[in-house]
């Protein structure tokens, strides 16, 4: 039997406020200053776009200790609210997570649950520390799910070039190339999923694992994406940065991201090394031509971090990857920054080979995925250098190009994987 | 005469015989339990071999970093024959011991309840070994990853100064428990480790005293930007 996650007390309120048709699920954890304009906005959108349907908007706290919960309910004082607290354990404070809110997985769980007791058919996550959210912004996400009959819909935030380079260079293509299905922002942090996959997702057994604790988006785009759900992607104007994902050093990152990518790839092997090839991800709503907040990259130091790496990590890479693969790393690593540039068939295989190493546990993963942070950086510096003087379009096709690499040499991942 | 005979000659030389006769047959009844041994010490390392390379244990050993360790001392020509050849040394030390006690001497008995009483200890000292240069490795590892990824020039030294000291520190632990100059041993790791870090204080405060200065401001002073700083989120 599923562990019960609501207390009595809750599920009797949702009891008597059942059926629902859409909940808005607010995680927070100390976010006194921007959770009152979330719910506003939310609120606001609710009346505008749907005010036919039955709402309730849910905050599921993570033991805020700013007044989160006073200002969630003093901004709900119209419409059905609901505070909750998800659990959080010590061992969700041992690391930040990278998107900077502990047990954001019991979050989920917590909001899955209720949407399956409320019979809801739209669940809208929204983060509560995401600055300027419109009233607006909510309409495209339901819309994608209650009228469009998606399950899962993730946004497509117009970002500066460099912005998200770790999804651009390997978590974007890497999922692509697995699942066949190009979803430019997988870990976009709010999410739309509707109440037929939010129970399908509750099933699962995984809300005890690291995966729930520091990856449950992954988690979530893969699902959704490798057991066939229908999957959607919602433009959105550029979101204000708030940088919390800098709220953990790279290597905390990697670990969490890249394992957790890496990991899944254990999951659903059956299904991934079955698959060549991607297919587009249906795009809803308008274009969007809002400004995106500058960027700037530091190259010299990241190329530095990169020579560094390759000298120094030599005895680690010596175990992940090939003669030829380190042959190559260390030309690249001797050349000078302005004539530095990795080619997209070797960055792929050497996330291929780090996967392989990953799966027949090469070394212990934690190092190995740390050890990844200078190639990285390498990668970084390359991309920045190369599209310096280019436009956002080029920049893209410059990801498209790196995006075709990983589906030209998947072959050689799937033939691997048994033998590793 | 022929009593006297029988009981000054004969008689001595009799008794000589029939204790040559029964030490005779305990040194082949020790030559036989060695021979048997050997063997058997010889059957069981192929055995011991064979099934570990089925079961791929050197692929485990070279994840575990033991490995490589055994690669670039020259103890064996692999891991699993390593395991085979120390099965091999058990077989044939218990087969030592036990044709010498069978010589049934006060002499071997003790030696051989000496050894049986040593040998948890030996044990014990080869746990250490191995549990330290596996911890040495997994720590060396550890460091090294960390200087690199916070762009510490010294990284590959941190290292191994790591790896050093665990590795030091399993020997003394491991002799101590063999009880090998106990006292000595402790006395000269304390020594050598205070001699080596007073030495390098003193080198640094002489010899580094503006880089010290700056590490020192760099740590409890607000930071200057010198670089530009990255803006860009990896996520």
């Amino acid at each position: 039997m599923a562990e019960e996650v609501l207390t009595d007390r809750v599920k009797e309120e949702i009891s008597a406020l059942a059926p629902l048709d859409i909940i808005v699920g607010i995680p927070s954890y100390n976010n006194a200053a921007t959770i009152g304009s979330v719910v506003t906005s939310a609120q606001a959108g609710l009346l505008e776009s749907f005010p036919d349907r039955k709402a309730l908007i849910v905050n599921s706290d993570g033991g805020s200790k700013d007044g989160t919960v006073e200002a969630f309910k003093h901004a709900c004082r119209d419409g059905h609210s609901l505070t909750i607290e998800h659990p959080v354990y010590p061992v969700h404070h041992l690391t930040t997570p990278y998107h900077g809110l502990p047990a954001r997985g019991n979050a989920f769980r917590t909001l899955f649950r209720i949407a399956e007791l409320a019979g809801a058919r739209a669940l809208l996550v929204v983060d509560a520390g995401f600055h300027g959210v419109a009233p607006g912004w909510f309409n495209p996400f339901l819309d994608a799910i209650l009228n469009k009959e998606f399950d899962y819909a993730v946004p497509l935030y117009r970002r500066h070039k460099y912005d998200g380079a770790l999804t651009n260079c390997i978590v974007y293509p890497l999922m692509r190339a697995l699942y066949g299905r190009r979803i430019r922002q997988p870990i976009g942090g709010e999410v739309g999923i509707s109440g037929r996959l939010a129970r399908h997702l509750l099933t699962r057994n995984i809300w005890n694992t690291d995966v729930a604790r520091y990856a449950i988006d992954i988690w979530m785009a893969t699902a959704a994406v490798a057991e066939n759900y229908k999957v959607c992607q919602v433009r959105m104007g550029a979101k204000s940065r708030d940088l919390r994902d800098q709220s953990s050093d790279l290597s905390t990152i990697l670990v969490q991201v890249v394992g957790s990518v890496f990991g899944l790839m254990e999951t659903y092997d059956s299904i991934w090394r079955n698959v060549l090839g991607s297919l587009p991800t249906p795009l809803m709503g308008d274009p969007c031509e809002a400004p995106m907040d500058p960027v700037s990259v530091n190259i010299p130091r990241l190329h530095a971090s990169f020579q560094q790496g390759v000298r120094d990590l030599r005895p680690i890479y010596e175990i992940v990857f090939t003669r030829e693969q380190l042959s190559e790393l260390e030309a690249h690593a001797s050349q000078p920054l302005d004539r530095f540039s990795l080619p997209e068939e070797l960055w792929v295989g050497l996330i291929y080979e780090a996967a392989l190493a990953h799966h027949r546990r090469a070394m212990d993963r934690e190092h190995l995925l740390k050890s990844l942070a200078p190639l990285y950086l390498g990668w970084v510096a390359s991309f920045a250098r190369q599209t310096e003087n280019e436009d956002s379009s080029k920049a893209d096709e410059r990801i498209e190009k790196l995006c075709l690499a990983y589906e030209q040499l998947k072959t050689y991942l799937i033939n691997q994987w048994p033998l590793a | 005469m022929t009593e006297f005979l029988e009981q000054a000659v004969w008689g001595p030389l009799r008794e000589l015989g029939q204790q040559a006769i029964l030490n005779l047959s305990s040194l082949v009844g020790m030559l036989i339990l060695l021979i048997l041994g050997l063997v058997l010490g010889w059957v069981a390392k192929e055995v011991v071999y064979g099934i570990l390379r089925i079961l791929r244990f050197d692929r485990l050993a070279d994840r575990l970093g033991i490995g490589p360790v055994v690669e670039r001392t020259g103890l064996a020509r692999s891991s699993s024959y390593l395991a085979g050849q120390i099965v091999q040394g058990l077989i044939v030390l218990t087969a030592l011991l036990a044709g010498l006690n069978a010589l049934g001497t006060p002499l071997t008995r003790n030696l051989v309840e000496r050894v049986f009483l040593y040998l948890p200890h030996l044990l014990a000292a080869m746990l250490v070994l191995i549990a330290g240069v596996l911890i040495a490795r997994f720590l060396g590892r550890s460091v090294l990853i960390a200087a690199v990824n916070a762009n510490l020039p010294s990284a590959r030294l941190l290292s191994g100064i790591t790896r050093l000291f665990v590795v030091a520190l399993t020997v003394v632990a491991a002799l101590d428990e063999l009880g090998i100059s106990r006292t000595t041993i402790i006395v000269t790791f304390a020594i050598t480790f205070g001699g080596l870090v007073t030495a390098a204080a003193i080198a640094f405060g002489l010899g580094a005293r503006d880089l010290a200065r700056d590490l020192l401001q760099s740590q409890f002073r607000p930071k200057v930007e010198k670089e530009m700083a990255d803006t860009m989120r990896h996520i």
